[in-house]
C-alpha cells in the first residue's frame, strides 16, 4: 500500500509538472505574440545610452521589447558568429570589429554614429587626485606604488587604445621611454577584461587611476584628466598621427598577433543577415540613427554623434534598408 | 511485484534522463577538441600554470577551510544555544550570494576606502590581483560546503561514546582526537572534496578579484573571448580530466577507507 502510495504521488507529481510547462509555454507564446523582442547586442561603453534608447523607445512602441547584452565589442561578434546566439543588432566600440569579424557572412553594412576619447579617471580617494593634471599625469603613473590599469587589449578595443594613448604620450611630450617606463609600474594584475571592470577598483580603493572612454567617466560620475586631441584618439583630424601609434594584439590563434594601428574612436552599428526580427530592429534603429532621437541620447551621454550617421561607401549604403538611407550620408 | 514495477520503471526512466543530461554535454566538450589541439595545449606552459594555479589555491581554499572549519562544525553538532540557526544561515550564505557579488563584497573591504583595506595594506598584503586574493574567494565559497558536511559527520558520532572516554580518564582533547575525529573522518574527507570542487569550478568571484594571474576557469573564458570556442575547449577538457582523475583518487579513497572498517 505504502508503495502504491508514492507512485500515485510521482505520477500526480509528473502530471502536475507537465501542465505547468505547458502552460509555461502558452504563457511565452502569448507574450511573443504580444510583445516581440530585438536584440540587440553592445559594446559596455554603449550601456547607458542604449538603455536611456531603450526606455524611450518602447514608450512609443509598446508591442517591441528590446533585449540588450553588453559586452566587449569582440565577445559580442564572437558570439554572434562563433556561437550563433540570435542577435537583430549588433553596435561595436570600434567599427573595424563589425568589418573583420562580421562582414560579410554575418551582415552587410556598418553605420558609423558616434564618436568618444580615452581620458585618465581617478576618484577623491585616488593618490595625488589634488594634482593631477594634463602635464604630470604621466610622472604619477610612473611613481612606484601608484595602482593603474587598463583593460585586456586582446578582449577590449579600449584597451589597446588605452596602450596607444601611452605610446602618442611618449611623442607628444617629448620623453623618450616613456611608454616602456609606464608600462613597467603597470604589473598584469591590474589589467581586466572591460574597461568598465575597472570602476568597481576606482570606487573600492583597490586602484587609484584607470583608462576610460570620456563618456564612461561622466555616466559614472568620475573624475577624469582630458588629454590634448593629439593623443586623446578623440578628433578624426589628427588619424594621421592616431595611425602613427601601433599596437599587438591576440589574432585568430593563441601565439599569433596582428596589429592595430590607432584611430580616432569610432562606434559601428549593423543588422545582422539572420536577424530574428529585422523588421522592428530596423525601426529601433531608424529611432537611434534620428538627430531628435536616439543621436541627442548620446550626445547628452558624453558621447558625440555624428549628425547625420555615416557609411564609408555608396556601395555600402545602397544595401542598406530604404528606411535608413534618408539617415545617413556617404562619407569616408 | 506488479506495484513494483512501475515504481523500478519510473527509477530506470529518470536516472537516464539525468544520465543524458549531464553526459551529453561533457561527451561534446570532451570530444569536440581535436588530438593535435589538445597535444598543443598541454604543452603550453601558460595553460600549465593555469591549472596549476586553480589546483593549487583550490587545494589550500580546501586546507583553509578544514583548518578554520572543523572547530566550528563540531562547536555546532554539540553545543545547543540561542541563535545557533542564525549562525548555520551565515555559514550558508556563500553559497545563495550571486559569485560575482562574492567578488564584490570583497574587493570592497580590501581597498583603501575601508579599514580593513588599510589594516591590510599595512600588513603588505594585497588581494586584488594576487594568489592571496583568489585563494580567499575561493575559501569563502567552499566553506559551507565543508562545515556542513563536516557538521553532519560529527553529529553521526553518538556523544555516549564521548562520554565513556572522559569517563575513562582522557581529556577534551584526545577523545576529539581519538574518538570523535576518526569516526567522522570519511565526512570530514568527503567535505573537503566538496569544498575542493566548489573551489575548482569558481569564475564569477575570481575574474572580479583577479584577472591575471590566470587561473584554468578565467584562462577558458579569456581564450574564449581572444580566440573563440575552438582554442576554449582543450583547455577546458584538460580541466574537466584533472578534475575527473583528482575526484575518483579521493572518492577510491573514501571507499576503500569504508570497507577496510
Amino acid at each position: 500500500m505504502k508503495r502504491m502510495g508514492i507512485v500515485t504521488l510521482f505520477v500526480i507529481t509528473m502530471v502536475f509538472l507537465f501542465f505547468q510547462f505547458g502552460f509555461a509555454e502558452k504563457q511565452e507564446i502569448e507574450r511573443k505574440t504580444v510583445r516581440k523582442t530585438v536584440i540587440i547586442f553592445h559594446a559596455g561603453s554603449l550601456s547607458v545610452p542604449f538603455e536611456e534608447m531603450e526606455k524611450r523607445f518602447e514608450e512609443n512602441h509598446p508591442g517591441i521589447d528590446i533585449q540588450r547584452e553588453a559586452g566587449g565589442s569582440t565577445k559580442c561578434a564572437r558570439k554572434i558568429a562563433d556561437l550563433g546566439k540570435p542577435c537583430d543588432i549588433m553596435a561595436s566600440a570600434d567599427y573595424k570589429v563589425i568589418d573583420k569579424l562580421l562582414i560579410p557572412d554575418y551582415a552587410d553594412w556598418n553605420i558609423r554614429f558616434a564618436t568618444n576619447q580615452l581620458v585618465l579617471c581617478f576618484t577623491d580617494t585616488s593618490r595625488h587626485a589634488e594634482e593631477v593634471n594634463t602635464q604630470n599625469w604621466h610622472e604619477i603613473l610612473r611613481e612606484p606604488g601608484i595602482v593603474w590599469g587598463h583593460s585586456d587589449p586582446n578582449l577590449d578595443p579600449c584597451g589597446y587604445r588605452s596602450l596607444m594613448v601611452l605610446q602618442l604620450a611618449e611623442k607628444y611630450y617629448g620623453i623618450p621611454g616613456l611608454y616602456d617606463e609606464l608600462i613597467a609600474n603597470r604589473p598584469s594584475e591590474n589589467v581586466r577584461p572591460k574597461s568598465v571592470d575597472l570602476i568597481s577598483l576606482l570606487q573600492t580603493g583597490n586602484m587609484d587611476y584607470a583608462w576610460e572612454y570620456r563618456s564612461v567617466g561622466v555616466q559614472h560620475g568620475l573624475r577624469f584628466v582630458t588629454l590634448p586631441d593629439e593623443i586623446n584618439l578623440g578628433s578624426y583630424r589628427f588619424d594621421d598621427l592616431y595611425d602613427t601609434a601601433v599596437v599587438k594584439v591576440a589574432g585568430k590563434e593563441p601565439d599569433t598577433f596582428m596589429e592595430i594601428r590607432g584611430k580616432s574612436v569610432t562606434y559601428g552599428i549593423t543588422l545582422i543577415n539572420d536577424a530574428p526580427n529585422p523588421d522592428d530592429a530596423v525601426l529601433f534603429l531608424n529611432y537611434l540613427l534620428d538627430p531628435d532621437g536616439g543621436l541627442a541620447v548620446l550626445e547628452s551621454m558624453g558621447q558625440p554623434p555624428f549628425v547625420p550617421a555615416r557609411v564609408p561607401s555608396g556601395d555600402m549604403a545602397n544595401m542598406l534598408p530604404d528606411t535608413l538611407k534618408s539617415l545617413i550620408e556617404v562619407r569616408q | 511485484m506488479r506495484t513494483r514495477e512501475l515504481f523500478f520503471w519510473v527509477m530506470i526512466s529518470s536516472g537516464i534522463v539525468i544520465m543524458a543530461f549531464i553526459l551529453l554535454p561533457m561527451i561534446q566538450l570532451m570530444t569536440a577538441p581535436s588530438f593535435s589541439m589538445l597535444g598543443k595545449t598541454i604543452k603550453d606552459a601558460d595553460v600549465l600554470r593555469a591549472i596549476w594555479l586553480s589546483v593549487y589555491t583550490s587545494g589550500l581554499a580546501a586546507l583553509i577551510a578544514f583548518v578554520l572549519g572543523t572547530p566550528l562544525a563540531y562547536l555546532l553538532s554539540r553545543a545547543k544555544f540561542r541563535g545557533k540557526g542564525i549562525i548555520e544561515s551565515v555559514i550558508d550564505l556563500p553559497i545563495v550570494i550571486p559569485h560575482p557579488v562574492v567578488g564584490i563584497a570583497i574587493l570592497s573591504i580590501a581597498g583603501r576606502n575601508h579599514w580593513v583595506g588599510r589594516v591590510l595594506a599595512e600588513l603588505g598584503i594585497r588581494i586584488m590581483g594576487s594568489v592571496t586574493g583568489i585563494v580567499t574567494v575561493l575559501t569563502f565559497v567552499g566553506l559551507p560546503f565543508y562545515i556542513n558536511a563536516a557538521r553532519e559527520g560529527f553529529e553521526s558520532v553518538p556523544p555516549r561514546l564521548e562520554r565513556v572516554s572522559r569517563s575513562l580518564g582522557a581529556s577534551m582533547v584526545s577523545t576529539f582526537f581519538r574518538i570523535t575525529f576518526p569516526l567522522a573522518g570519511r565526512s570530514i574527507l568527503a567535505g573537503g572534496v566538496m569544498c575542493l570542487a566548489r573551489a575548482v569550478s569558481e569564475f564569477g568571484a575570481v575574474v572580479i578579484i583577479a584577472y591575471h594571474p590566470m587561473i584554468a576557469p578565467v584562462m577558458i573564458y579569456e581564450r574564449f573571448e581572444a580566440y573563440g570556442l575552438k582554442y576554449s575547449q582543450p583547455v577546458a577538457f584538460w580541466l574537466v580530466l584533472l578534475c575527473l582523475v583528482l575526484f575518483l583518487v579521493l572518492r577510491m579513497l573514501t571507499l576503500y577507507r569504508k570497507r577496510g572498517r
